[in-house]
């Protein structure tokens, strides 16, 4: 959300100078590959949580990029019943359509991403208490023998709403939000997917998931084309 | 006025993250878990009728307490949890029970039930079954038999399972019959 508010403010400043309409501008084009620091920020403050991702976009036309993810993550579901450690790695890929009228050679993003992501995962039980509501015979049976649940796979559909703000020469901090929609999963014999690495934890009332990242990337610049 | 703005986004999406995870975190008490075993009472004389026990009081083998449906009860019912750690179960059901106070009126201390005791055993096999990220497992009962302990004086005279090879997977029916 800040950053909404300084791309309003540079836009209103920009308003004040004036376009010369007589010089071309030229837009950059190249590979802008970044990390995703919020991940990273989580692994150190989560004990439940690690992960890291890579990004990437090119740019191919004045307003759209394409782009694609790379990441791992490992995360805990821990509840009175259930002590899950789910791990994996993902990969999405897709499009991001830039939404944001840059002044001059200004070259930020807000923009709208479409993704096709896919994930292979494991799921090891660690324990678990059996659930009854009738607590006249306590404790309920609790298994401590791990079970590992492997070669599991998963893929969906996602939507992206994000911005990337150019506060360097060539070097990007952006932020997004994520909204994934379940395509198809292994769910495994006599267990659920209740995490699933790039898509996030999963619902047991729809398929859909939600994510965000926070991130820094550099442009390496490749070449320059008239607007 | 662009702060409220600014402000009014984070807070929805926080409470609509903070809605959708209680939901899906707390397990419903409709969600069938894991079942117990329902007997019914019938008459020995009519046995397509129910009959009442009166002042029923059940007590788990092993257990301390009594089991709180049952504490000097009239019924024609019995629903009972089956132990999920053990392959057997065992109750002492005390029919027409009255508390004895041992001569000692002011003391209860050392009061004890009255009545005529009858043991069932409950064997069985378990299987753990998955339900839900909030529910976790869990157990239902395979080849479940009930047997009437003999004490030359029982008040229970029969049982008769309803299917063939009885299984305790839902509370929806009627498990086993017992005459009396």
């Amino acid at each position: 959300m800040l950053f909404f508010c300084v791309f309003v403010n540079a836009q209103n400043d920009s308003i004040l100078s004036t376009a010369n309409d007589s010089t071309k501008i030229k837009l950059k084009y190249g590979l802008r590959v970044g990390g995703d620091i919020g991940k990273l920020i989580r692994t150190s403050l989560d004990d439940d949580y690690s992960g890291f991702e890579i990004m990437a976009d090119y740019r191919i036309k004045e307003k759209m990029y394409v782009a694609g993810e790379i990441g791992f993550e490992e995360k805990n579901t821990i509840n009175d019943y259930l002590n899950i450690t789910t791990k994996g790695s993902y990969i999405k890929g897709g499009v991001d359509f830039n939404m944001y009228e840059n002044w001059l050679n200004m070259d930020n993003m807000i923009y709208v991403g479409f993704r096709v992501g896919a994930s292979t995962f494991s799921h090891d039980l660690n324990s678990f208490q059996v659930y009854s509501i009738d607590q006249y015979w306590v404790p309920q049976l609790t298994s401590n023998t791990k079970q590992e649940l492997t070669g599991l796979t998963a893929f969906w559909g996602e939507i992206i709403l994000g911005m990337k703000a150019e506060i360097l020469n060539n070097l990007y901090l952006g932020l997004n939000l994520q909204l994934k929609i379940s395509a198809s999963q292994t769910i495994p014999d006599n267990f659920d997917n209740v995490y699933i690495p790039g898509f996030g934890k999963t619902y047991d009332s729809s398929g859909i998931g939600t994510g965000y990242s926070y991130f820094l990337a550099y442009r390496i610049p490749l070449y320059k084309k008239d607007k | 006025m662009k702060y409220y703005k600014v402000l009014i986004i984070p807070i929805l999406l926080i409470a609509m993250l903070s809605i959708s995870c209680e939901r899906d975190d707390i397990c419903p008490d409709a969600t069938p878990t894991t079942p117990r075993l329902i007997i019914d009472l019938l008459d020995a004389i009519n046995p397509d009728t129910k009959k009442n026990v009166f002042d029923l009081v059940v007590i788990g083998v092993d257990n301390d307490d009594f089991l709180p449906d049952y504490i000097f009860q009239d019924t024609d019912d019995l629903i009972l949890p089956l132990r999920t750690d053990d392959n057997t179960t065992e109750y002492i059901l005390i029919k027409e029970a009255s508390v004895n106070d041992n001569g000692t009126p002011n003391d209860n201390t050392d009061d004890f039930v009255d009545g005529n005791q009858d043991r069932i055993t409950l064997n069985y096999s378990r299987e753990e079954v998955f339900v839900s990220r909030a529910c976790g497992f869990k157990t239902i009962f395979k080849n479940v038999t009930l047997t009437i302990v003999q004490d030359g004086d029982n008040w229970m005279l029969s049982r008769e399972p309803l299917t063939d090879n009885q299984s305790v997977e839902d509370e929806t029916t009627t498990h086993f019959n017992i005459s009396h």
